[in-house]
């Protein structure tokens, strides 16, 4: 009785895991606590990339190495920094909180557009599409999805422009 | 150093106007300082450093490469974030958190020219863009 009360509840929940999977981009967990920090001080040059959108260790490692952010000098004052990796951290992908140190033959990718999870959604988008002067590079989000910087990435609210 | 850069910078919180911009006690003080033969910050010379050009990554770079042409306007990071104008005439949030004002010195006299800017360079830069029209 026990093991069949366990196995209904076990479905249950895959069937629970199934379905946030299949809506994965309607909502990439936003904790309900954003930091202000964290807005300002990484919405200032780009849009302010959702936490969820890369693995504890990337973010370590982008966060470890700011004064060469991509060719840009993007330091903070220490506390500010300390700040920003805990949000980041607590709210990553996997909420991974291991440093940013890369096993022998791994490479730790600091680019959201390089992850294996980014070619998956855009499968179907061509190349040249992402290059379009109306886009200006996969990076920027927003350009497609409206809501990117509230963690909204809904399929079906996604509006390429010409 | 830092002190009478934030003398600067507290008086350019002041209300605008090229008089009362920069106390005599911030002239005096960088007089004082490290800039031999200093007789007042110049709105040319800020002009002259936000349109210098540089090369970085073989490419030209600028203070109004993203700060806009025309200060009066609207920018553009590379990375696609609308910056707002930094004439304060048109801009009045521009200038107000010395600690902000620092921070991006720090990062694009960096991206820029490659080493920091000096606080002439600075007092300059600001009162080219707290003066222009
Ligand atoms: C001074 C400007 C600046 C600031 C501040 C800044 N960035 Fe960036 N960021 C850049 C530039 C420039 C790029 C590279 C753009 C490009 O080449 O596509 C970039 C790229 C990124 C990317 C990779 C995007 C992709 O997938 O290609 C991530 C992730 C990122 N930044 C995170 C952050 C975080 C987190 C913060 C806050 C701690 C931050 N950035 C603050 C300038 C900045
Ligand atoms: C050129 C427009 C464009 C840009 C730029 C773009 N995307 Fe997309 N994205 C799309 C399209 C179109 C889809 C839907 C693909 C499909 O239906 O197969 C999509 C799908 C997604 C999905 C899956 C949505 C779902 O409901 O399953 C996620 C998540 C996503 N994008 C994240 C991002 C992130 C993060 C960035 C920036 C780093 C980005 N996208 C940049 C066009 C874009
Ligand atoms: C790569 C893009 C970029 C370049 C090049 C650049 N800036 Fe900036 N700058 C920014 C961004 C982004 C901000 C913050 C957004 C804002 O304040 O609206 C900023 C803000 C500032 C501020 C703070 C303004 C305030 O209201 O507190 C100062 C000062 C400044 N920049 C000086 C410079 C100087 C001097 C140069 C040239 C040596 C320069 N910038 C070149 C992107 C740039």
């Amino acid at each position: 009785m026990r093991y069949l009360a366990s196995l209904i509840a076990a479905s249950l929940l895959l069937a629970g895991t199934s379905h946030a999977e299949e809506h994965e981009g309607r909502r990439l967990a936003m904790p309900a606590k954003v930091s202000a920090a964290w807005k300002t001080e990484c919405g200032s040059c780009h849009m302010a990339y959702p936490p969820g959108l890369l693995p504890g260790r990337s973010w370590n490692a982008l966060m470890d190495n700011l004064s060469h952010h991509f060719g840009s000098n993007a330091s903070l004052d220490k506390g500010t920094e300390a700040e920003i990796r805990q949000f980041l951290l607590y709210a990553s992908s996997d909420r991974d909180t291991r440093p940013a140190k890369a096993a022998p033959g791994e490479r730790i990718v600091t680019r959201i557009t390089d992850t294996a999870r980014f070619a998956d959604w855009h499968e179907e988008v061509r190349a040249d599409v992402f290059r379009r002067q109306s886009v200006g590079s996969a990076a920027n989000c927003m350009a497609c999805h409206r809501g990117a910087e509230q963690g909204n990435f809904d399929e079906h609210q996604v509006r390429i422009p010409r | 150093m830092s002190r009478l850069f934030l003398l600067l910078l507290a008086a350019s919180l002041a209300p605008p106007g090229p008089g009362r911009l920069f106390s005599r006690r911030t002239a005096a003080g960088l007089r004082r300082g490290s800039t031999p033969g200093f007789s007042g910050f110049s709105a040319e010379r800020g002009k002259e450093l936000y349109y210098r050009r540089n090369t970085k990554d073989g490419k030209a770079i600028s203070c109004a490469s993203c700060h806009s042409d025309d200060p009066r306007r609207s920018g553009m990071t590379p990375s696609f974030r609308k910056i707002g104008p930094m004439a304060s005439a048109v801009n009045p949030e521009r200038f107000r958190d010395p600690a902000k004002v620092e921070k991006w010195f720090r990062r694009n006299c960096d991206d820029v020219l490659s080493r920091a800017c000096t606080p002439l360079e600075k007092g300059d830069f600001l009162t080219f863009l707290t003066t222009l029209r």
